[in-house]
Order: C-alpha cells, then sequence, then structure tokens
C-alpha cells in the first residue's frame, strides 16, 4: 500500500532535513500561545482551593475588588452554567464543592497581571471543610477494579510459580511526576458576537474546539482555536483542563476583550495533570536456562475520587515476552486528589519498570545473560491476543546495541568493577510502545502560484510536525520539500487528530498521503492554479488483523560512588526497531528526548505530597528535580531500518514516547551491576546505596 | 510596596535607617524567587544596584575586602588565588546565568542554612562588614550566623562588604547534590588550614539551623596535622576528623535527604578534605624548600 512512496523520485522522506520552523524559534518570532499581540487584554489569576475537600461558604472579595484595575471576581456564583459533558474536571466554577486541594474555585479579572494577583492573595475564603485521604497504598482496603480494565488471565500463574524451578516475586514502584512541560498552560480567550476565539497551548486544536463547543452550548463552527507553536506537552495538553474553561469563562464576563491566561509552574503542579505513582508486584516463573512459564503483573495506581483516570501499567506485559501463563490486573486508589493525566507513554513507560527490573533479577537467578534471556522469551505473536506482528524487531535491537555499546565483554558479576571511588556497572532493558493510528483527520492540497498548500489542523509540540509533515507531502505528491507550503496549527483548517499516544505523524501523514492521492487523480501531474483536493484518513484494515508496536533495547553505564553513593550515568545507548524513520534529526531528537526524561525518571523526578494538605510540597523546578544537562553525558540513539507494509501507507511507527520507555530500568539494573545492591523503587537517590 | 532607589552609599544607609523593614535588593536571585512565590511580602525593596563601591574588590589591612554585591562569576574569574574555598563554593552556584547576578553579600542577607557562600566564610574566619548611619562594624562570620535565617545584622544595618584573610594554607570546598548541577546541597563542606597560625576551619553547610563550625573537628586535626613535614595522618585519624565533622552537624530529614545520610555524607566530604589539603600543604612546602 505504500506504492506512491516507493515510486517517488524525490525522497524528502528519511532526508535529515532541519526544523522549518526552527529560524522563527531561535530568532524568538514564532508565537506561543501567550504572546499572539491582541488589543487590550485583561489578565485572569486564578484562586484555588486551600483546603482539600468540602465546600466554599462565602468569599469575602471587598477588599480584592478594591485593588486599582481589577475588573471582576469570577466565582461558582457568577459563572456561566455548562453543559454537563461527563467529565467533572471541567465542570469549572459550576459548584461550591471542592475535591482537591488547589482546585479553582474562582479567578481574578484585571488590566494588569500584578493586580490580578495582588486581588486573588485578598480573597478571602471561608470553607466547611471535610475529612480528605490522600494516602497512596497497595494495602487500602477500598481499592477498586476499574471497568476499562478487567482482570486479564491466561492459564494460570499460580500454578506455574508454585511448580517453577525459578521465580522471581517483588513489588517496584514509581512516584507520582508531573509532565512540566516548558512553556507552562497558558490560554488567550477572546468572546465575539461571532463566537469563542482560543490561543491555547494544546496538543490538538480540533479537540479543544470540539470540547469548548460543547461545554458553552456553541456551534463548534463558532469556535476557533489557534496554536501554530506548542512549547511541549508531554501529555497535559492533550486532554482539556480547567485553566481554558476558566479563561473561558472569564472572557465571557468581559465580550470583546482578551483575556490571558498564563500558569506559574507551581499551579501547574495542581491543575494540568500528572503521571499516578504505580504499585507493580511482578512475578516471573521460569525454567532454569530462563524461558518463561508464567508472567504476571498486579498494579495498583490512583485515580482522583471525581474524575476516574487508569495508568495503565499492565499493558506492555500483554506484547512483551511468551509465557503459557500470564496474569495482568490493575487496582485503582479513589483519592482526594487532582485527576492524573496521560504523561508521556503512559501505562508503558511506569509498565516496563517493574517487569523490565524483574527481568534482570531473573537473569541473575538463572545465570543467563539478560540480552540473552530476552531473546530466549521472543514470542512468536502477540502473547495475549496471539495476532501476528506486523513487524517485530526487538531481537535486532538488542543484538545491535550489545554490539556497539560493547555488551560482549562483560563480567555478569556484579561489584566488580570500582575506578577511582566510583563503582561501574552496565545494564540493559527492552522498551516498546504501541503503534496506534488516530481516526478523524482530514488534510486539503490546493495548487496556487507555483506552490502545493497542505492544510491540516494538526499540532506541533516540538516534535518536528512542521518538518515532517512537509516532507510527506512533498514525497507524496512528487515534488520538493521547497514547493510545499504547510499549515497546521489552526481549527479553521480541516480537522486533525490529537497529537497523543505518538500518532500524530503517521495519522496526519497518512492523510496527507491519502488527500495528494485524490489531487493527482483528479488533478494529474500538471494541475491548473486553484486546483485543489482532499481526503480523510482511510481505513486500515491490517489493524485488525497484525499486533503493531515499535520495539527498543536501551544500554546503561552508571557510577556510584563507593562512599558516598552519588549516581552518575555516563553512558546511554538506546537502539530501535519504529519502522520507516521520516527524519533522522527530529526522529534522534525525540529519542534522545525520550531517553533523557527517562534518565530523570531514574534519577530524579518525584512529586511528593504531603497527607495532611494533599498537595505537592516540591511544586517548582527548584525542588522537583529535572536531568540537568551537566546529568547527561554520552547520550546515543540508532535504528535498524525496518521495513514494515502493514502499518500504514508511509511504513512509520510512532517514535515520541518509546524512548522514555525502559531507560529507567535499564540504569536501575545498571546500578545493580555496579553495586550488588537491587533498587526497586523509584527515583533512585545517593541513600539506596549506604549501608 | 515601596521601591527605594538610591544612588550613592550614604542614600542608602539613610533609606535603610528610615526604613529599617526594607528588602535590600541586588541580584534578585534569591528576593525574587520569595517574592514570586508569595513567601513574602516586605513593605519596600531597597535597590542596591545603582551603588557601584558594592561590586568593587581589593586588598584590605591584610584583608580581601570583597564587595557585598561582587557576583560570583567574578570570585570564579578573578579571586581564584585570593579566595580558594570561596571561589569553589561560588562554581558549585545554581547555573552561569544564576553566578552572574548572585553575590555573596546576597546569600549573607538570606543567611539559608542551605547557601553555598556560608562555609567558606566560616572555615576561613571571614568578617561580615555592617554599615549603618550609626557607622560601620565588622563581625567574624563565626559569630554572624544566630538561627533560622537570623543573623547579627541589625534591622538598620546593611551588608557592605566580606573580609577574606590572606590564604595561609590549603583550602577547599564541596558539596553533595542529587543532581550535578542547578541544585541545592544536600550538605556541603569546607576546610581551611592556617599554617601559620596552625590552626584549622570548618564550614558545614546544609546540615542544621545555620552554616556550622565542627569546633571540636578544629581542634582535634590543629593537634594531629603534621604542620612540618605534612606527613598523611593515621587512617584512624582521618576516620576521627570524619565523626567529629559529622557529630557537629544538626541535620533534619527533607525532600532532598536524611539526616543520616547528610551526617554520612559530612564525614566523607571531610575526609577528602583532609587529602587534598595534606597534598596541597605538601605542594606548599616543596615549593617554598
Amino acid at each position: 500500500m505504500s506504492g506512491l512512496l516507493e515510486n517517488t523520485s524525490t525522497r524528502a522522506i528519511g532526508a535529515d532535513i532541519g526544523r522549518v520552523d526552527g529560524p522563527a524559534k531561535v530568532t524568538g518570532t514564532a508565537t506561543y500561545a501567550f504572546e499572539h499581540q491582541l488589543n487590550a487584554p485583561a489578565y485572569l489569576h486564578p484562586i484555588q482551593a486551600t483546603v482539600v475537600r468540602g465546600r466554599v461558604r462565602e468569599f469575602d472579595t471587598r477588599d480584592a475588588e478594591a485593588v486599582p484595575g481589577v475588573l471582576t471576581v469570577l466565582t461558582h456564583d457568577n459563572a456561566a452554567r455548562l453543559a454537563d459533558i461527563g467529565d467533572a474536571e471541567l465542570a469549572v466554577l459550576q459548584s461550591d464543592e471542592v475535591a482537591h486541594r488547589g482546585q479553582v474555585i474562582g479567578a481574578v479579572l484585571a488590566e494588569t497581571p500584578e493586580a490580578a494577583r495582588q486581588a486573588v492573595r485578598l480573597v478571602r475564603v471561608h470553607y466547611e471543610e471535610r475529612s480528605h485521604d490522600v494516602r497512596f497504598s497497595a494495602a487500602r482496603t477500598d481499592l477498586y477494579t476499574p471497568g476499562e480494565a478487567e482482570d486479564d488471565e491466561q492459564g494460570d500463574l499460580a500454578g506455574a510459580m508454585a511448580s517453577a524451578p525459578v521465580t522471581v516475586d517483588h513489588t517496584y514502584t514509581t512516584p507520582m511526576e508531573h509532565n512540566n512541560p516548558m512553556e507552562p498552560h497558558s490560554t488567550i480567550a477572546v468572546w465575539e458576537d461571532a463566537g469563542l476565539t482560543l490561543y491555547e497551548s494544546t496538543q490538538g486544536v480540533h479537540s479543544v474546539r470540539s470540547t469548548m463547543a460543547e461545554l458553552f452550548g456553541l456551534d463548534p463552527e463558532r469556535v476557533r482555536v489557534i496554536a501554530p507553536h506548542v512549547g511541549g506537552g508531554f501529555g497535559s495538553k492533550g486532554p482539556l483542563h480547567p485553566p481554558v474553561v476558566l479563561a473561558a469563562l472569564a472572557a465571557r464576563l468581559l465580550p470583546g476583550r482578551p483575556v490571558k491566561l498564563a500558569l506559574t509552574r507551581q499551579q501547574m503542579f495542581d491543575l494540568v495533570g500528572y503521571r499516578s505513582p504505580t504499585i507493580q508486584r511482578v512475578r516471573l516463573a521460569a525454567e532454569p536456562d530462563g524461558r518463561l512459564t508464567g508472567i504476571g503483573i498486579d498494579v495498583t495506581a490512583q485515580t482522583a475520587r471525581f474524575k476516574e483516570f487508569l495508568e495503565q501499567a499492565g499493558k506492555p506485559t500483554e506484547v512483551m515476552y511468551a509465557a503459557p501463563n500470564r496474569r495482568i490486573t490493575h487496582r485503582l486508589a479513589a483519592l482526594d486528589v487532582a485527576p492524573p493525566t496521560w504523561m508521556r507513554a503512559p501505562g508503558e513507560c511506569p509498565g516496563m519498570f517493574g517487569p523490565e527490573v524483574a527481568m534482570d533479577e531473573l537473569a541473575v537467578a538463572c545465570g543467563v545473560d539478560p540480552v540473552e534471556l530476552r531473546v530466549r522469551n521472543e514470542p512468536g505473536t502477540e502473547p495475549a491476543s496471539g495476532r501476528p506482528f506486523s513487524s517485530r524487531n526487538l531481537v535486532a535491537c538488542l543484538r545491535e546495541g550489545a554490539r556497539r555499546f560493547g555488551w560482549q565483554d562483560r563480567d555478569p558479576e556484579p561489584r566488580r568493577r570500582m575506578e577511582d571511588g566510583w563503582l561501574v556497572g552496565t545494564g540493559v532493558a527492552a522498551s516498546t510502545y504501541p503503534t496506534g493510528q488516530m481516526p478523524g483527520s482530514v488534510a486539503a492540497v490546493r495548487f496556487e502560484d507555483g506552490h502545493y498548500h497542505v492544510r491540516i489542523g494538526a499540532a506541533d509540540i516540538g516534535t518536528g510536525a512542521w518538518t515532517v509533515l512537509t516532507q510527506i507531502a512533498a514525497d507524496a505528491l512528487g515534488v520538493p520539500v521547497t514547493a510545499v507550503r504547510l499549515r497546521i496549527g489552526d481549527s479553521s483548517l480541516p480537522s486533525a487528530s490529537l497529537a497523543g499516544g505518538s500518532t500524530g505523524t503517521v495519522s496526519w501523514g497518512s492523510t496527507i498521503v491519502a488527500a495528494a492521492q485524490a489531487f493527482r487523480e483528479r488533478h494529474g501531474t500538471a494541475p491548473a492554479d486553484g486546483a485543489e483536493a482532499r481526503a480523510g484518513l482511510p481505513d486500515n484494515p491490517n489493524r485488525e488483523r497484525y499486533a503493531m508496536h515499535a520495539f527498543g533495547a536501551q544500554f546503561a553505564e552508571v557510577r556510584v560512588h563507593a562512599d558516598t553513593g552519588e549516581v552518575r550515568v555516563p553512558r546511554l545507548l538506546g537502539v530501535f526497531a519504529a519502522g520507516r524513520i521520516v527524519n533522522p534529526r527530529t526522529a534522534r531528537s525525540q529519542f534522545i528526548g525520550g531517553m533523557t526524561m527517562g534518565l530523570s525518571m531514574a534519577l530524579h523526578e518525584d512529586s511528593v505530597v504531603d497527607p495532611r494538605f494533599g498537595c505537592v510540597v516540591n511544586h517548582d523546578l527548584a525542588e522537583y528535580h529535572i536531568a540537568a544537562n551537566a546529568d547527561v553525558v554520552d547520550l546515543q540513539a540508532h535504528w535498524i531500518d525496518e521495513a514494515d507494509p502493514y502499518v500504514n501507507p508511509l511504513g512509520a511507527k510512532g517514535i515520541g514516547e518509546i524512548g522514555i520507555v525502559g531507560t529507567a530500568a535499564a540504569i536501575v539494573n545498571a546500578a545493580y551491576h555496579a553495586t550488588g545492591v537491587r533498587v526497586r523503587e523509584l527515583p533512585m537517590t545517593l541513600e539506596h546505596f549506604l549501608a | 510596596m515601596d521601591f527605594l532607589s538610591p544612588s550613592t552609599w550614604e542614600e542608602a544607609l539613610a533609606a535603610k535607617s528610615a526604613h529599617p523593614d526594607a528588602v535590600p535588593i541586588m541580584g534578585g536571585t534569591d528576593v525574587m524567587v520569595e517574592l514570586n512565590f508569595g513567601r513574602r511580602r516586605p513593605p519596600a525593596l531597597l535597590d542596591l544596584t545603582r551603588i557601584p563601591q558594592l561590586r568593587d574588590h581589593g586588598p584590605d589591612d591584610g584583608y580581601l575586602r570583597l564587595g557585598a554585591g561582587v557576583p560570583y562569576t567574578t570570585i570564579i574569574e578573578r579571586l581564584r588565588d585570593r579566595s580558594p574555598a570561596l571561589a569553589q563554593a561560588a562554581r558549585a552556584v545554581a547555573s552561569p546565568q544564576i553566578r552572574n547576578r548572585g553575590s555573596v553579600g546576597g546569600n549573607l542577607g538570606g543567611a539559608s542554612p542551605a547557601g553555598d557562600a556560608h562555609p567558606p566564610l566560616l572555615a576561613v574566619d571571614a568578617l561580615v562588614e555592617l554599615a549603618s548611619v550609626r557607622g560601620v562594624r565588622r563581625v567574624a562570620a563565626r559569630e554572624f550566623y544566630h538561627g533560622p535565617r537570623r543573623t547579627a545584622r541589625r534591622d538598620d544595618e546593611l551588608i557592605s562588604a566580606v573580609l577574606l584573610p590572606e590564604p595561609a594554607g590549603p583550602q577547599s570546598f564541596s558539596k553533595i547534590g542529587t543532581r550535578n548541577a542547578m541544585v541545592i546541597a544536600v550538605a556541603s563542606f569546607s576546610l581551611a588550614l592556617d599554617a601559620q597560625a596552625r590552626t584549622v576551619g570548618t564550614g558545614i553547610g546544609s546540615a542544621g539551623p545555620t552554616p556550622l563550625r565542627a569546633i571540636e573537628a578544629e581542634k582535634f586535626l590543629a593537634s594531629e596535622f603534621d604542620w612540618d613535614g605534612a606527613a598523611s595522618p593515621s587512617p584512624a585519624t582521618v576516620t576521627r576528623f570524619g565523626e567529629l565533622v559529622a557529630s557537629a552537624a544538626r541535620p533534619i530529614d527533607d525532600v532532598r535527604g536524611s539526616a543520616h545520610y547528610r551526617r554520612h555524607a559530612l564525614s566523607v566530604m571531610a575526609r577528602r578534605a583532609v587529602s587534598w589539603a595534606v597534598t596541597d600543604y605538601r605542594k606548599e612546602i616543596a615549593r617554598c624548600a
């Protein structure tokens, strides 16, 4: 089905092309949501609940309203009524109820951001406070099984564990983590007779449009969302969160005037989601040679009491290794907390920590090399579904990674290498991420002024979408890249699915291919000025027949100081099998970005909740550590040539998330090899290595 | 909030006298963060950026006089030989951008127990110069820190300078954090030897309500150190020194580290500092011979 792309002579796909939006970004002319120049904006600052649970009895806003420049204090008393769309998180200012600390209970609208902020400090709120519970634990008696994740059982894992010569049975934990894109969540909302215009930092202008239209009871045609450039999202800008709703509610009180809202870094720890902590009991049953007879993962995660979200950390265990007996369960603890959300590789990222460390423990127990152990457990078909893989090159990644990393000379014994006071070790872990495709995209191609204008309402959140979609359009039309004029990031363009689940490039790219084909079919190779065609994303019947995933292998070298326990990661090397790579430069950036975030997860990231107050105490970037430049030394990403004729017309798999999957396990496994100390909780800190 | 912006030192002192609750600001690397986070809301800010002499440095009667507003970058680039421990500490502060703006005066004004500049000031027995309309006085850094964020500075006083004695022996600073840069210390330690007086100075950071000295450890090492030949101290001596430094700390558990880890880290840093000092001292002897 990739005929058009095979026959083209231009070959923009695969070329190492610099970002088409790069010059604008490095010269500061790329416009982010908050930066759009609009006339006479007003500024919004949220009022946040200072209790964890209860209801607001009364606002005393006299002092706040006396601040010069204050226009309005917005509360549930004067906010517009919204439609109930079944998402309690977005029912902003619809009642006096407080469901978590930091929840938006109001806002001040003022002539300046300073006046708005000062006035918020002067609002006195009287609450009726209720007792709360934010303690996350697998020992809670009120855990429940979420509807979207019934227990998945094949064979008899307990029996396999009882009879296996070698078993691993340990509990692994990952902490609450916050997405923290560089650009804070920000909105400019303008309410006019014609409708609502939103300049929004989002992973999908069309989903913002449809959700906001529904909430505010507007015809979608009357809502326009603009987002040409977005400074990172990592999932938290995928689903909508309260701030955009708040901005629109405020704008409605001030028709004709732009209302600007940019969250502070601290507000981002309360209002725009996070990765749930997970507790994972992992069980492996094996023969003495390491062949698995059983594999199981029992996941406990948290959700908000008022809105369910499940971190599906058990999912990769459906995909990774062959074993006749398998058990995957999820349990949720409903707490008085803000709702968790997607964070880069939701499910897979935490869900490959426990199992991949457990595999290392099994390798040690069996005396089998950890690369070889994974090769021995390679399945013929997708274990949980029995479907064939459209392509699966995990073994090739492991072998290629081992070769590049210099794995073959490794002494498997831990705590054997000491260099200048540092214990040195190496470790490996596997990566996987599903190759999805989101329905709903439409692309238009128009020939005008000697250029092909390609329009689709896609989002570039720093991934390189501007660039790779230009390349795909060029090849699909059989023209040079310079003949293509791409437009994305505006809901007035044809509909596009979300930049999420690593589906953006393949969904939008396949849609552009379809539109280009329609254009050529209708207008030939010498189109008249003004010739146009559009097409939607075609169905791919192969999606029913094949299991589609990208795979990878990550290798880490770790140094742990023998006296202080300080941890350094001098080397990280990943090899990925992700179909056709559209642009090696932006792809490498995605892989190493993911791996850096995985390093950060391994060593640093940890949102610490104070159970008394129900809030994250280290809610700024001085205390919530993210890996700094000095923590990243030799970081390499490679990929193998993988031709997959089934996934999509491009033969490409999504690559935005797989880089973070498995990294933390590789680092923890390397630390074990260095020290002989097995760490089963993240982040791995200095204190783990003190006797 | 008032914003006072004197253009001379005399005006600054008069302003501080008239507004004793005004918070001085220069680089803003601490004060602006506190304002931004709403941790404090002073009635006035006293802008000292227009006072040139606060950025001056030079010799002063056997001391290096360092204006309170000299940025860390200047200490690293120009004053390394005259303030080795402080220059090492300056290198460990935050990021290049912060080091271009932040200053020792600001560290002293904020008096966070985690401030990187404090341990070297304690170890080398620096003086803090405090000025007001009433006059100028100099307080030993060792008498300066009174409690959590409380110091010997009186409300009407401004910090004008620190005075660092001429280095008279090896000095060092080390810091342990949970990442490689941009990190608040889990614990830090500074050691300074004075070969003429045959005394030892120490400073402990991030492991107590204030920056601390390890006085017992100082006395112990001064008596055990081979001031003539710099023979390597026995492992037992080094270990004991580490223990005495660790026992002088008064750490707590927090998100950055446990009290237990902090004591352990201090003993490691103290032992390392002794071995560096011995090596440096030997080089010095060889150079003089």
